[in-house]
């Protein structure tokens, strides 16, 4: 027995020009059109290549790789760059830029006792899950013994 | 929120299920349990390499420790066997687990996944991926180090799904080939989110909507579109089926001791696997938070970007195939074979118990339960030390007599002596019954029943009361001054205090006469002093012994005296004191050809495992032992070794006992090859092994 796994049946990815999706060209578009109108009042000499360098750059960092975006994936990349130099170097300006920032500089050094730590590390005996066993073994704390045991405080 | 639930699952065999309607039934009942989430879970695997060196340093040490010689060359006979496997395969040790989000009661959730992966689950902690303090290193490439001294402690990187392929899965594909791969990874699929049917069924109208209304303004050929929407229509088609919609992803985690080989085991894992899904090396902080799903951590808490993949429950099913690949285990106890498929050696210790736990083997013959049984009582007496009682009707005990250097009992019609009177009881009361049952068999009729059988039943009684009493303490009888069947005929026909007794009494007298003294049929198998050791000796530990019975093959009613008179120095021997023994009764349907021997048998299971002594009972064929009266030995022994059973399959079939069989395993059973055999064992395991001996066990017991 099998099975013939799907395509993204959640995921809406029309197609769009050159291989890349509708919806990244449609954010590029956006993009680009949303700078050129801002820029086009403050210097509109540099609308146009400003807006064609936005959408370029659009289209560039909302590729997939390993199925995050390239700027998701470069941010992690900066934060864990910034969260190493921030754990080797506390007092560095970085280090301190991390601080502030509030990056979790304890993800660098990891404790293997604390990261897996069982989630309820003492179970607590809750009365209402006793049962009934079906056959009493000594794992469920009967044994069987060959005499009456002694009562310790009679020796 | 719901608290996390971590589970232990035990992986089972998955040769017990490969055929096509095996897996299907599996699919299907994984898939079952899977439609029933409506909270997060987290299936695990951790798979590490594994050696027998345990083992060989256990066998090494024995040997070292006992003063028998025999059993140190035998002990060293297998360390060197078990160094051979080592050297020649690469073994692995799994275990699964699962973790479930949810307020259920834990033994409820437990019971559940026991049921549908028809395997052990216990509620425990997962165990940690690494020990001690790690950080993260980005150089060459992003990768978990240990801090100080490594300590044997290895170098990790992870590695996450983001996509998945259009390509077919099943149970022994893409995970498995993983799990063949010789190194240390954990693997996990992580189901953050199970959809509500109508939610999924929503979502998925809404995908099917835009598509339609995106390819109704296309001029040109979109078959990605096409092709979604043909997805979304299956989906629908088996949601409505009753599936339901999981969003899944997988991590893996991999371990090398070095930086080369963790980056080689990185691209092996890719390489492995892309034909059906796409790895992400993790980089950064995502490497130190996708820690969190080998850590039971909520999917939410672990906080990476969201690449789940939508799948179906029957989809989702064939993720858990690390279950059905079994690994090896402890290997506490003795060899019991090799796992026929994964090919790693199988240890059982049927000792953990403070009670012996019995055993019966069935197998038609010809098939190797002989030779396995004599590998088994050889390992057994080697590596525990746990002497043996071999008793069988075809003369082939001589192998394993000659392999231990033990004296062969071998009764026999003419040279042996088996005085009816000897002391197997230690009361007055029971010695008197067996000896009474003894002659019942010589006499071929019951001794009760009418008025003349009980008045015969008494008087013999009587003569032999009056034999015994003799004896101050019965417990001190030895052969040489036991009384003899002429003896008892002397003192019967002197009994019975009114005129008709004393005729019945004489007659009887001269009836047993007939039979066991003077030129009678058994007088020189009955008549005398018992010229076979089956004293204590006033031994502490009795040796192995071998008894075997085929010269005595043309007479069933000696077989029977034979037998009843082994068994019961057996069971006398047995009860006195706690020391584990075996006792190996071959071709048990001889014995139920007597009913007497048939109760002693029904006592023998009930009583020798609280004294530690194990009943292996041999026989072709089940059937015997479901039989009304024979089904008390089956039920006190809980392994079973199941060789061949082409003929007499119903029984697997229509048996209440064997409902936990499914039809692969029936199946298997009734085409077992040579030597192959299905080992189940009652509430733990069914395995599917095949008897590699050892070539020592081979050079000895070859010709068997």
């Amino acid at each position: 027995m099998a099975a013939d796994f799907k395509s993204h049946v959640l995921l809406r990815d029309e197609k769009g020009l050159f291989g890349i999706p509708f919806k990244r060209l449609l954010l590029a578009g956006v993009g680009g059109g949303m700078t050129y109108t801002i820029f086009n009042l403050a210097v509109p000499g540099w609308s146009i290549p400003v807006a064609v360098v936005t959408g370029l750059l659009t289209i560039i960092l909302t590729g997939l790789r390993g199925g995050i975006p390239l700027w998701q994936r470069l941010i992690y990349r900066l934060r864990g760059t910034l969260l190493l130099i921030a754990a080797r170097y506390p007092r560095s300006p970085i280090g301190q830029l991390t601080a502030t920032l509030e990056l979790p500089v304890d993800l660098v050094r990891l404790d293997g006792a604390r990261v897996f730590a069982p989630p309820s590390p003492n179970l607590d005996v809750d009365l209402r899950e006793w049962i009934t066993f079906a056959h009493a073994q000594e794992t469920d704390g009967l044994v069987f013994v060959d005499a009456p045991l002694k009562e310790v405080l009679d020796e | 929120m719901s608290d996390v639930r971590t589970f232990l699952i035990e992986p089972f065999d998955i040769m017990l299920h490969a055929t096509e309607e095996g897996v299907q039934s599996l699919q299907a009942r994984f898939s079952t349990w899977l439609r029933t989430l409506n909270t997060p879970a987290r299936f695990a695997c951790w798979q590490m390499p594994a050696t027998l060196d345990e083992k060989i340093n256990t066998l090494s040490r024995t040997a070292k420790e006992t003063d028998d010689p025999q059993r140190a060359q035998l002990l060293m006979e297998y360390r060197r066997h078990y160094e051979q496997l080592d050297d020649s395969a690469e073994y692995q040790r799994a275990l699964c687990g699962m973790a479930v989000w949810s307020d259920q009661n834990a033994r409820a959730l437990a019971g559940g996944m026991g049921s549908s992966f028809d395997t052990s689950v216990v509620e425990g902690t997962w165990p940690a991926l690494f020990n001690g303090r790690y950080e993260i290193r980005d150089t060459p490439f992003w990768h978990l180090a240990p801090v100080g001294r490594p300590g044997g402690r290895p170098l990790w990187a992870i590695l996450n799904s983001y996509e998945f392929a259009p390509a077919t899965w099943n149970f022994f594909r893409p995970l498995p080939p993983l799990l063949r791969l010789n190194f240390p990874l954990a693997l996990v699929v992580d189901i953050p989110k199970t959809y509500e049917r109508n939610s999924a069924i929503d979502a998925l109208e809404g995908i099917i909507q835009a598509y339609d209304v995106h390819l109704s303004s296309v001029s040109g050929e979109d078959s990605r579109s096409v092709q979604r929407i043909t997805d979304c229509r299956k989906a629908l088609q088996e949601i409505n089926a009753g599936d339901a919609l999981h969003l899944v992803q997988l991590s893996i985690a991999i371990a090398a001791d070095d930086l080369d080989t963790l980056k080689e085991r990185v691209q092996a894992v890719v390489h492995e696997t892309k034909a059906w899904f796409f790895l992400r090396h993790e980089v950064g902080e995502l490497l130190a938070r996708s820690l969190g799903f080998f850590a039971a951590r909520r999917t939410k808490e672990i906080g990476l970007p969201d690449t789940t993949w939508p799948v179906v429950s029957r989809e989702l099913a064939l993720m858990l195939s690390p279950l059905g690949y079994r690994k090896l285990s402890a290997t506490d106890g003795v060899l019991r074979g090799e796992a026929v498929g994964a090919s790693y050696p199988v240890f059982h210790n049927s000792w953990r118990d403070k009670r012996a736990t019995h055993e019966i083997w069935v197998g038609t013959s010809g098939f190797g339960k002989t030779f396995a049984n004599n590998c088994y009582l050889t390992r057994e007496y080697a590596e525990n030390g746990i002497p043996f009682d071999l008793l069988e009707p075809m003369g082939h005990g001589r192998h394993i007599a000659e392999a231990f250097g033990l004296p062969w009992y071998v009764m026999s019609a003419k040279a042996t002596r088996l005085n009816p009177q000897d002391v197997m009881f230690p009361t007055l009361i029971e010695q008197v019954s067996h000896t009474t049952r003894i002659y019942e068999t010589v006499l071929g009729r019951p001794l009760s029943g009418g008025q003349r059988q009980n008045l015969e039943r008494g008087l013999l009684g009587e003569a032999l009361e009056v034999l015994y009493r003799g004896f101050t303490d019965l417990s001190k009888v030895t052969p040489d001054v036991t009384p003899t069947c002429d003896v008892v005929c002397d003192v019967l026909s002197g009994l019975g205090d009114k005129q008709a007794t004393k005729a019945i009494a004489k007659d009887l007298a001269d009836e047993i006469a007939g039979l066991c003294t003077g030129s009678g049929p058994w007088s020189s198998f009955l008549n005398g002093i018992t010229n076979v050791d089956l004293t204590r000796g006033g031994r502490d530990w009795i040796s192995p012994r071998v008894f075997s019975f085929h010269e005595l093959e043309s007479d069933p009613i000696l077989q029977a005296l034979a037998y009843t008179q082994v068994l019961s120095a057996i069971r006398r021997d047995s009860l006195i004191d706690e020391q584990p023994r075996i006792i190996a009764v071959d071709e048990v349907y001889r014995l139920m050809r007597h009913p007497s021997l048939l109760d002693f048998l029904i006592e023998a299971a009930k009583t020798f495992r609280t004294r530690r002594k194990k009943l292996v009972s041999i026989d072709q064929n089940m059937s015997v032992f479901l039989e009304p009266k024979a089904r008390m030995i089956f039920e006190n022994s809980p392994i079973r070794v199941i060789f061949s059973q082409r003929q007499g399959m119903n029984v697997f079939r229509e048996d209440a006992a064997f409902q936990h069989l499914n039809q692969q395993h029936r199946d298997i059973i009734a085409a077992l090859p040579r030597f192959h055999f299905l080992l189940d064992i009652a509430g733990e395991s069914l395995f599917y092994l095949v008897n590699r001996p050892s070539p020592g066990e081979l050079a000895r017991f070859s010709t068997t």
